[in-house]
């Protein structure tokens, strides 16, 4: 193969590896979606979902560890700049006919290079975790099947993965790490769901209103189209909110803050589909 | 290294674990926070800590940093626990190792003072005459805004 191959963007004209110079590249909207999964025994998986492994949350460790990996690609692989990823989102999914963890990566950022390494990188890793939270009772553990499925935004063009995925196409049913929220009065627990999927069809923002506000409000979790929102960004979803559900005026009762892809955020954040905006009152931990 | 958890942690643990085969530490500060009794209202009986996964490992996860690049640390241990909690029990831990005191000192009293103003977490306590979530409060934002003004 002839080393000027113009599709070898990490080769110099001599056929040097060298990172490519992104400077005059205009910024866009990246995004990219990896996948890939970790077969395991039927008896592993059982554990898993059960929480039984000496290890502890398995899930929530490994969708951290996929998270900081996005973040390290450009430590890890030679010749990826380094990004300020404005999402990383890692999903699960126990399926336990094929006895395996699907897992899966996605990345987001404004920016001059696509983020298809950093979703490669968190999905790799993330499997890498659940075998380590997992190797005590099973050895035999195989990862596989890492690939990239999606990728928008930038020079190349979009990209898809032209593969049917079989019957998982069919029943994309996600299993999350923990279950949805449990504060509620006297609860034991002090979690909420994280990275569910949208349960309507059409494009939506996931909306989450979290402790004192959820109560105050009635509503935990809920999705909103796209399309209902008047301008696309937190004052637009407010609004639609409001149309929605007369308690959502309580949003404007007292200091509501609010993160966008868990990042702390304002009226004007914009936001396109799938992104998770959550409420809540000031904080109060330590 | 930083963990959000429901079990409880043993301060003398971690800190043992941070200061494991290092010599070149020369100080470390340990700072714990426990569950008290009275609050907003006297006699609480428990309280439950609720967060928001994800973003409370990262939120976390940047206070550290800031820390660690405004002083020369050495390493640093921050554990926050979640779920129900009585009183006496510990709920954060903040441990944080350097070549000399002031650093470590410093850098501790800045993650807490963070963490109570930036990390997600909320406090719901449940006492005698009934429950309530926890309000912020302006001393604690005061507090962190002496970290602004100083740099």
């Amino acid at each position: 193969m002839p080393l000027s191959n113009p599709s070898l963007t990490h080769l110099n004209a001599r056929g040097e590896a060298h990172m490519v110079d992104v400077a005059d590249k205009p910024e866009s909207r990246r995004e990219a979606s990896a996948s890939g999964l970790i077969r395991m025994q039927p008896e592993t998986l059982a554990l898993l979902s059960e929480g039984g492994l000496p290890k502890g949350d398995v899930l929530a460790t490994a969708r951290i560890a996929g998270i900081q990996a996005a973040k390290r690609t450009h430590e890890l692989i030679p010749l990826c700049h380094a990004l300020a990823l404005s999402k990383v989102a890692i999903d699960f999914e126990l399926d336990e006919p094929e006895s395996c963890v699907h897992v899966t990566a996605t990345c987001r950022l404004n920016g001059r290079t696509g983020v298809e390494m950093e979703a490669l990188t968190a999905v790799s890793v993330a499997c890498l975790t659940l075998y380590d939270m997992c190797k005590a009772v099973d050895k035999g553990m195989e990862i596989g099947a890492i690939h990239l499925d999606t990728k928008t935004g930038g020079k190349s063009g979009d990209y898809r993965r032209d593969e049917a995925r079989g019957e998982r196409a069919v029943t994309p049913s996600v299993i999350e790490s923990a279950p949805s929220p449990i504060v509620t009065g006297e609860g034991t627990s002090g979690e909420v769901s994280v990275g569910q999927r949208c349960d309507i069809a059409a494009p939506c923002i996931r909306v989450k209103c979290l402790a004192e506000l959820r109560e105050r409000l009635g509503v935990g979790d809920v999705s909103v189209p796209v399309d209902r929102l008047p301008s696309s960004d937190v004052a637009g979803l407010k609004t639609a909110l409001k149309a929605l559900d007369p308690r959502f005026e309580g949003l404007d009762q007292g200091r509501v803050l609010c993160a966008v892809n868990q990042v702390m955020a304002g009226d004007a954040t914009p936001l396109t589909d799938n992104d998770e905006v959550a409420f809540f009152p000031p904080v109060t931990g330590g | 290294m930083i963990r959000v958890q429901e079990s409880v942690f043993d301060a003398g643990v971690e800190q043992r674990a941070l200061l494991e085969g290092r010599s070149d530490i020369g100080a470390v500060v340990s700072f714990t926070g426990l569950v008290r009794d009275f609050n907003e209202r006297p006699e609480v009986q428990a309280l439950t800590l609720e967060h928001y996964p994800g973003m409370t490992e990262a939120a976390l996860g940047e206070i550290v940093e800031q820390a660690e690049s405004r002083w020369p640390l050495q390493g640093v241990t921050v554990i926050h626990r979640i779920g129900r909690l009585t009183p006496a029990d510990p709920i954060v831990l903040v441990v944080v190792a350097s070549a000399h005191r002031r650093a470590a000192f410093e850098a501790c009293d800045f993650i807490m003072d963070y963490l109570k103003t930036r990390a997600p977490f909320w406090k719901k306590e449940h006492t005698a005459s009934g429950d309530y979530w926890v309000s912020e409060r302006d001393g604690d934002h005061h507090d962190a805004r002496r970290w602004e003004m100083s740099s």
